[in-house]
């Protein structure tokens, strides 16, 4: 976050120094957020880490405490792999691919093409509608029974596919329409990004002899790094902890062949009254996001200051 | 630039004047809470006020008016509309007692597992078959109503607790055993079957005489209640309904899991053979009346609750209903049933009184009689007379014998989702019966030691 | 970097942004036959029905109870944005110009609540709601709805703020402003941009959230159009012409918003948060 030049900062830190204890009312300015933040996300984690100590089924008042009980029992668990699984696809998978795909239409886009205003608003529009909706949208295409894609394919083939019901595929048909929702916000930031180069670099790569791809190698991708940072890390905490189109599109399932953390807590929850043990896959899941999320900041933001 | 300045600015405008709508709007309810929680233990603030949007004066005294709140499961819209006209038939008598219903459809277990958590139930909500075990401590007891002896002799056990508390006044009884297409028996010559192998062989003439346009059983996947159904119904008339049982065992935990994978083979045979929908993995519970009204579906299993939905497509559809046929030679026809739709007071409830009128309100005959002919199920009180297209089967199948459901009993809590999802994942190929069994043994032994 | 593109060339692109627009477009494709069809029409979903069909909609809309499901959308959505924007942005100045230690720390703390799954606070933060008397009122939601937007809304406007040039807040400094009224007269007006990113982003987090609407507004008057329309899907979603219809409805709204910031929207992005 740091804009300014080193040297304009270092006479600052000493004026601001003096001024520091003075401004420090300014500090009140968050008060309220921080407030807000302590009420109704802090103080309730940390209930639900008590609450996975226990055995409580969600509803009762009473329970018992059972100490590591529900941690040794994630490791036990023979759903639990196929699960971390499912989600490490749904998150990777859907960054990955919305990344690429965004940055590709992002460089597409920044042409001047007559039309781009109209591909941009188009790519970007599925991003403001409910995950739940677009689940069912896209269940109209993969359902078995009068699916639209069922319809073309009848044309070549005499059985329908049912895709959906195979535990092998739906976890990429939801990762794909995760990919499709959300690749706009990677499209924009990267469109924005490419905005707030300046011409000149072009021009003197031009002028240097640069071809089409050492331009791109040598100017946008490197100054293209903070747009980069963020639309990873924005789509991988989306994707990982993606719920509503899973529950739309095949409600986890066969079974739990296409739960991610996230459904599975919720049928934990829900369904198998097992809240104790929903809670600790919650605060599994937050570790685990929390590392990755943490492991890509660091090694993106790395990469922004080499270049 | 200066345009989309503009606009924004009177977006922001905008913004600020409908912000002072709402806030006065909030602020009027706000008011009315603390004076409350100060003088009671906070978790035990009445829901008619929680619940109201609408400012509402927090003292119902005399002459005050005073709003129960009541959940229920009815999910169609003609029998919620059947439900408020009841409602507002008590108001007429009770004016200063007025009723709302909510009616939360797919998320009620949910949102009313959340409200137990919190201690903060609705005056009157429905039990739907967990009345004892799940909502008991939360109901008031109603042994004393004037209509709890008129309770049938199916349900009166089910609603009452081991110390003889009444939990809930039963407006109509769950009789669940295999729903089928009339036109379709008829037409291949087959009578209504008695025996699991009967059913097989008409399942397997239907599926070849119609050269695979009648596919004979429906099941959904995705509202896996479904295929969870198939395996409690029959596992009633597998392990609880024969001379030679297993239900002591079951009881105390010396039950031999081995004993499932013949029942988890059945289902998986019934796949195999392609006698279930091709999709049932991915299909709906909602795809189930438009294919029943088009004549692709013979049997289902469970009561034929989608029979109005069928009726829009196809208004001279024929649907039967019949008891789930026999899985052990030697052994009868069964209903697994219990409650349906219920009425239960809270018992912390804040208008406790006023929510045992309104239930006796509705436990009056005419009332009654219009509810079961509306939901098209047997009612839960005595001598109610109703006319409806299943009537006379009821009427047909009234000494059979019913048994609660399977996993309220036998089953400890938790199991039930277990027995869907796995039951689930058997059809699609990723478990084996073997390992199916396997599963239910582990997931029982936990839940058990668990819950003890 | 807009290079001149020769006629082929250019044309060539113009067909393959109209072929990306097709592919993009194509549920919204299905959604409009789907919408317009009839419920005996069993036609595939790839035709567009050859008459003016528009029942879907008013039933929907009837069956759904649309119209106070979008009087309660309006009312949550707009109050938390305007509250979101006012409390985020007077959050992020602080933790942008003054970077002490303890700051970061808080700024590193707000930014870790995007990851708390909603789930495992639920039942905690119901009760509390239960508690404070929040349940069902639109004041509860609101201020649950701003809190787990404050995040994104902090981050953005922190890394905005930063790229303000301090000589701006010095000089205003000089001529006696205090801090409250730099930040009211000089640098609110200049956030312009990343507000109307900020109103997307969060208006549509806000319109469209189904979690935690369906725990605290279960009141059937207070329902949010997600709500509605979930429960009328496990309802009706034999009935997918009301389904696809009332989507549409629901969708609408946001869609006019977006085309209207559209331009502020990438702007602020470009100054916000892809500057480093």
């Amino acid at each position: 976050m740091s804009e300014t030049k080193p040297s304009i900062r270092r006479t600052r830190a000493a004026a601001g120094r003096r001024a520091a204890r003075r401004d420090a009312w300014v500090n009140l300015m968050y008060v309220p957020a921080l407030l807000l933040f302590l009420v109704f996300i802090f103080y309730p984690f940390l209930r639900g880490i008590q609450i996975s100590f226990t055995n409580w089924d969600g509803y009762n008042q009473h329970y018992n405490w059972i100490g590591l009980e529900n941690y040794s029992r994630i490791f036990r668990d023979p759903d639990m792999g196929k699960i971390v699984r499912n989600t490490a696809v749904y998150g990777i998978g859907s960054a990955v691919l919305q990344n690429l795909i965004g940055l590709l239409y992002a460089l597409f886009l920044s042409q001047s093409i007559r039309t781009r205003g109209l591909v941009r608003t188009v790519i970007y529009l599925p991003v403001i509608i409910s995950g739940l909706i677009m689940g069912y949208i896209w269940y109209f295409f993969f359902q078995y029974d009068g699916g639209a894609i069922n319809d073309i394919l009848l044309l070549f083939a005499n059985e329908p596919a049912n895709l959906l019901g195979n535990p092998n595929a739906n976890v990429w048909i939801i990762t794909f329409v995760n990919t499709y929702q959300y690749l706009g916000i990677a499209m924009v930031l990267f469109l924005a990004g490419l905005q707030s180069i300046p011409r000149d670099y072009y021009e003197a790569a031009t002028i240097d002899g640069a071809g089409v791809w050492t331009r791109f190698a040598r100017v946008t991708w490197p100054l293209l790094a903070p747009a980069f940072t963020v639309s990873m890390v924005l789509n991988l905490t989306g994707g990982l902890k993606l719920f509503e189109v899973i529950v739309a599109m095949t409600n986890s399932g066969p079974g739990y062949a296409s739960a991610s953390m996230s459904s599975f807590m919720y049928l934990l929850y829900f369904g198998r009254e097992d809240a104790g043990y929903a809670a600790t896959v919650g605060i599994l899941m937050f570790v685990l996001i929390s590392i990755v999320s943490l492991v890509a900041l660091v090694w993106l933001r790395r990469r922004e200051v080499q270049t | 630039m200066r345009n989309q300045g503009l606009k924004v600015l009177t977006m922001l405008l905008l913004t600020a004047l409908v912000l002072m709508g709402c806030s006065q709007r909030s602020g009027t309810g706000g008011q009315a809470q603390p004076s409350e929680s100060s003088a009671t233990p906070s978790a035990s603030a009445a829901p008619s006020q929680t619940d109201s949007p609408s400012p509402s004066k927090p003292d119902a005294g005399s002459g005050e008016k005073i709003k129960l709140t009541v959940y229920s499961t009815i999910g169609e819209l003609k029998n919620q509309e059947m439900m408020k006209s009841i409602g507002d038939a008590f108001t007429k008598e009770n004016p200063n007692i007025s009723v709302e219903f909510q009616f939360p459809g797919a998320e009620y277990e949910n949102i009313l597992k959340v409200k137990m958590a919190a201690n903060d139930l609705p005056d009157v909500f429905d039990t739907h078959g967990w009345a004892v075990i799940r909502y008991g401590n939360y109901l008031a007891d109603l042994r004393d109503e004037a209509w709890a002896p008129n309770l049938t002799d199916t349900i009166k056990p089910v609603v009452t607790d081991k110390e003889g508390k009444v939990e809930a006044l039963v407006l109509s009884e769950a009789k669940d055993g295999i729903s089928y297409n009339a036109e379709i028996l008829e037409r291949y010559g087959i009578q209504p079957p008695t025996t699991f192998d009967e059913l097989m062989a008409a399942a397997d003439k239907i599926k070849t005489e119609s050269k695979g346009q009648v596919t004979p059983f429906f099941m959904s996947g995705i509202d896996n209640g479904m295929i969870g159904g198939f395996l409690d119904l029959y596992s009633t008339s597998m392990y609880i309904s024969p001379q030679q049982n297993q239900a002591s065992k079951l009881l105390d935990g010396t039950f031999d899991w081995n004993n499932w994978t013949p029942l988890a083979s059945k289902l998986l045979d019934m796949q195999k053979k392609g006698y279930i929908n091709k999709d049932a993995l991915t299909a709906k519970y909602t795809d189930l009346p438009k294919r029943f009204a088009q004549g692709k579906v013979a049997f289902v299993f469970g009561a034929p609750s989608f029979a109005d939905e069928v009726y829009k497509t196809n208004p001279d559809a024929k649907i039967g209903i019949m008891p789930l046929t026999t899985m052990v030679e030697g052994d009868a026809p069964t209903f697994s049933g219990g409650e349906r739709y219920t009425m239960g007071a809270w018992k912390d409830g804040k208008h406790l009184a006023e929510a045992k009128k309104l239930i006796a309100f509705f436990a009056k005959p005419e009332n009654m009689t219009t509810i079961a002919n509306a939901t098209k199920l047997p009612p839960g009180l005595k001598d109610i007379p109703s006319q409806h297209e299943f009537a006379s089967y009821y009427e047909q199948f009234k000494d059979i014998r019913v048994f609660p459901y399977f996993d309220r009993v036998y089953l400890p809590n938790g199991m039930w989702d277990v027995m869907c999802k796995t039951g689930t994942s058997l059809v699609s190929g990723q478990t084996t019966p073997a390992q199916f069994a396997d599963k239910m043994k582990q997931e029982y032994e936990r839940l058990r030691k668990q819950q003890a | 970097m807009s290079i001149p593109m020769s006629r082929t060339r250019r044309s060539w692109m113009n067909a393959l942004s109209l072929v990306i627009c097709l592919i993009h477009i194509l549920p919204f494709y299905i959604l409009l036959t789907t919408s317009f069809k009839a419920d005996d029409d069993l036609s595939s979903k790839w035709n567009f029905p050859g008459y003016l069909y528009l029942d879907n909609f008013a039933d929907a809309w009837r069956e759904a109870n649309l119209a106070s499901a979008f009087k309660s959308n309006l009312i949550v959505t707009v109050c938390a944005v305007f509250l979101i924007v006012v409390v985020g942005s007077i959050a992020a100045y602080p933790l942008s110009r003054r970077q002490t230690r303890w700051n970061k720390f808080i700024y590193a703390l707000f930014v870790s609540a995007l990851i708390v799954p909603a789930l495992t606070i639920l039942v905690p933060l119901y009760k509390f709601m239960v508690d404070i008397g929040g349940m069902n009122r639109y004041w509860g939601i609101v201020l649950l709805h701003v809190t787990f937007n404050l995040p994104t809304t902090i981050f953005l406007y922190t890394g905005f703020i930063s790229t303000i040039p301090r000589e701006l807040d010095e000089a205003a400094m000089i001529d006696g402003a205090g801090r409250l009224s730099l930040f009211y007269r000089i640098l609110l007006p200049l956030l312009k941009p990343i507000t109307a990113t900020v109103i997307i982003l969060s208006g549509v987090a806000v319109w469209n959230d189904y979690t935690f609407s369906v725990f605290f507004l279960q009141h059937v008057d207070t329902r949010t159009i997600t709500v509605a329309l979930s429960a009328f899907f496990t309802q009706f979603s034999s009935n997918i012409g009301w389904v696809a219809a009332g989507s549409l409805l629901a969708a609408l709204p946001m869609i006019v918003v977006y085309l209207f910031l559209q331009r502020y929207f990438i702007e602020g992005l470009a100054s916000g948060a892809v500057k480093g």
